[in-house]
């Protein structure tokens, strides 16, 4: 039987809403730092690179190109650290998840209201940012309103990702190597530029993981085209995150329950 | 006492029903074939050392741990498969306060209530309610960190009662707190008995198993000694009074008559017998030593029957 399937949408729900309660008492120091660091980074880049690159790149302005990358890793990079230090503090220094245990709601219900809730701040962030590219005249086109449905895909599958990692580790610092692999593939995830740049084996590498497709999909709702390429890497990142989630759901039961 | 329970256990639904109930980690057994069973209405202890296999036999009543084998029924339910619907009627109260340290007191009660999907306003009033069996009135809005280690202890019992349970299982609910919190917590479990709430607990203080307690199960190393009332289990396996005699060499005296027991534990004889009488010619020959003439109590049952190679 899949995992998935003993999910309760309505327990899933009640998790979420906790994280959302606190997050809400916390919100000073929550938004500070989603309102900050994009529009600093859209600047740097903007104006910054941006004018030292004065061709356009795969046809677009740079800060068009470049922007779907910030945007997908400012939005991703959260969903990350919520599900691995986020979640690790509560799975273990405040043994929330070990109380909402001893309630009706299941492991796997109490995993997916987590992995919701890293898509949740994920979005919360990539909304800020795709403001100022917007600001900035970065989205050319008025399908940039549907990149949040993507990046939420994407933050769903890094979530569910990172909560594999946070079920099987016993020690905070292992996350440095996880962290380390998440920001050296920044470098080839074609965030900043052409994949076709890097050798053939590192493309292939890079299109394994699922974030590539994810910045590509964003891009082409940016820029507003929209073809095959775009169908078949939101199906890819579809396919790829359900399979993620419920390796998810069943290696955090065999972490809760024993 | 015992008759009561009996009787209590053949006319009401059991509370909890264990029938061989196993649990293996690796090459460890845990718990090893365990049966016992708890009324509707019994306060009911689990005793034994360190690692005896309590915290697990509880974890897998309030469905936290698998079972390797055997039949586990709670509330009726079948614990493999019923896991969610026991857990709505089981209020736990585990032995590491987990209370959440992002809200303060009350949310913390309502927010548990959420969990049970307990609608708002009777939430609300449940809390309130709780709140002041706890005595944490004044407390209400405060955040969890400021609390002391009794307040919060109170306000787990209270957190663990949001959902109206038909069992309260609580792990070692008073370890490491002060005498006077202690009796404290002890009087709220007392009321809650006279309420008619099922209680399961594990301790290893013997005095809280005695007070609390109308049955108990002694356990070691995974299997189950003896069980039966406090009172029962003292009388039967270390009579009534016990003469303590320690320090000079007269402390290897032997018994005075076949009916006491005599026991070396932690460099002390011990004497079990049933009356004063039967220790007098052992008083007398004792003048001078250091010696203690004391009731039995549960403690005795424990020293004398758990394994105690591994204390030393």
């Amino acid at each position: 039987m899949p995992a998935l399937s003993r999910i309760d949408p309505g327990d899933a729900a009640r998790v979420w809403w906790r994280n959302y309660d606190v997050y809400v008492r916390l919100w000073r120091t929550e938004l500070i730092a989603p309102l900050f660091e994009p529009f600093f980074t859209v600047i740097g880049f903007g104006w910054g690179v941006g004018s030292l690159i004065a061709g356009k790149v795969m046809g677009v302005p740079y800060l068009t190109y470049v922007g779907a990358g910030l945007l997908a890793f400012a939005a991703l990079i959260r969903a990350l650290i919520e599900c691995t230090y986020g979640s690790y503090f509560r799975m273990v220094y405040q043994s929330t998840f070990d109380a909402i245990l001893c309630t009706p709601i299941e492991a796997e219900s109490l995993a997916l209201g987590e992995i919701v809730w890293g898509m949740t701040k994920a979005l919360i962030d990539g909304f800020f940012v795709l403001l100022v590219l917007w600001g900035f005249g970065a989205v050319l086109s008025p399908w940039g309103l549907l990149i949040p449905l993507v990046l939420g895909l994407a933050a769903l599958w890094v979530a569910a990702a990172s909560l594999i990692v946070t079920s099987r580790i016993h020690d905070i610092n292992s996350y440095n190597f996880y962290l380390a692999v998440a920001f050296s593939y920044l470098w080839v995830s074609g965030a900043y530029f052409p994949l076709a740049n890097l050798a053939g084996w590192v493309q292939v590498l890079a299109w394994l993981i699922p974030v590539t497709s994810a910045i590509d999909a964003a891009r082409a709702l940016m820029i507003g085209e929209l073809g095959w390429r775009f169908l078949a890497q939101i199906l890819f990142l579809l396919g790829v995150t359900v399979v993620t989630i419920e390796i998810a759901l069943r290696s955090f039961r065999r972490r809760m329950i024993v | 006492m015992i008759e009561s329970s009996a009787d209590r256990l053949a006319t009401t639904p059991l509370a909890i029903d264990a029938d061989g109930v196993v649990r293996r980690y690796g090459e460890l057994t845990a718990v090893d074939r365990i049966s016992f069973q708890v009324a509707q209405g019994e306060a009911f202890g689990l005793l034994g050392p360190n690692g005896a296999g309590k915290s697990t036999l509880m974890r897998m009543i309030y469905c936290r741990s698998p079972l390797t084998a055997g039949r586990l029924r709670v509330v009726g339910l079948d614990v493999t498969t019923d896991a969610r619907a026991i857990k709505a009627r089981v209020g736990v109260v585990p032995q590491e306060n987990n209370l959440d340290p992002d809200l303060n007191l009350r949310e913390n009660l309502l927010v548990y209530a959420r969990y049970f999907r307990i609608p708002r306003a009777v939430a609300e009033e449940r809390a309130d309610r709780l709140i002041a069996f706890a005595e944490l009135e004044e407390k209400r809005t405060a955040r969890i960190e400021t609390l002391s280690g009794g307040m919060k202890r109170r306000l787990m019992i209270a957190r663990g009662l949001i959902n109206d349970p038909a069992i309260l299982i609580l792990d070692e609910p008073t370890t490491g707190l002060d005498p006077h919190v202690r009796q404290a917590i002890w009087d709220k479990l007392r009321r809650l008995r006279e309420q008619g709430l099922t209680i399961l607990l594990s301790t290893h203080y013997m005095d809280e198993a005695e007070k609390l307690c109308d049955r108990l199960i002694l356990m070691d190393r995974g299997t189950i000694l003896v069980s039966g009332a406090p009172r029962v289990l003292i009388e039967r396996h270390a009579g009534r009074v016990v003469l303590e005699v320690r320090g000079t060499p007269l402390h290897a005296l032997p018994a005075p008559d076949p009916t006491v027991i005599v026991e070396d534990l932690a460099n002390t004889r011990h004497y079990y017998a049933e009356s004063t009488e039967h220790l007098a010619p052992l008083i007398r020959a004792c003048e001078g030593c250091e010696t203690y003439l004391r009731p039995a109590n549960l403690e005795d049952v424990f020293m004398r029957l758990t394994d105690r190679t591994r204390l030393t």
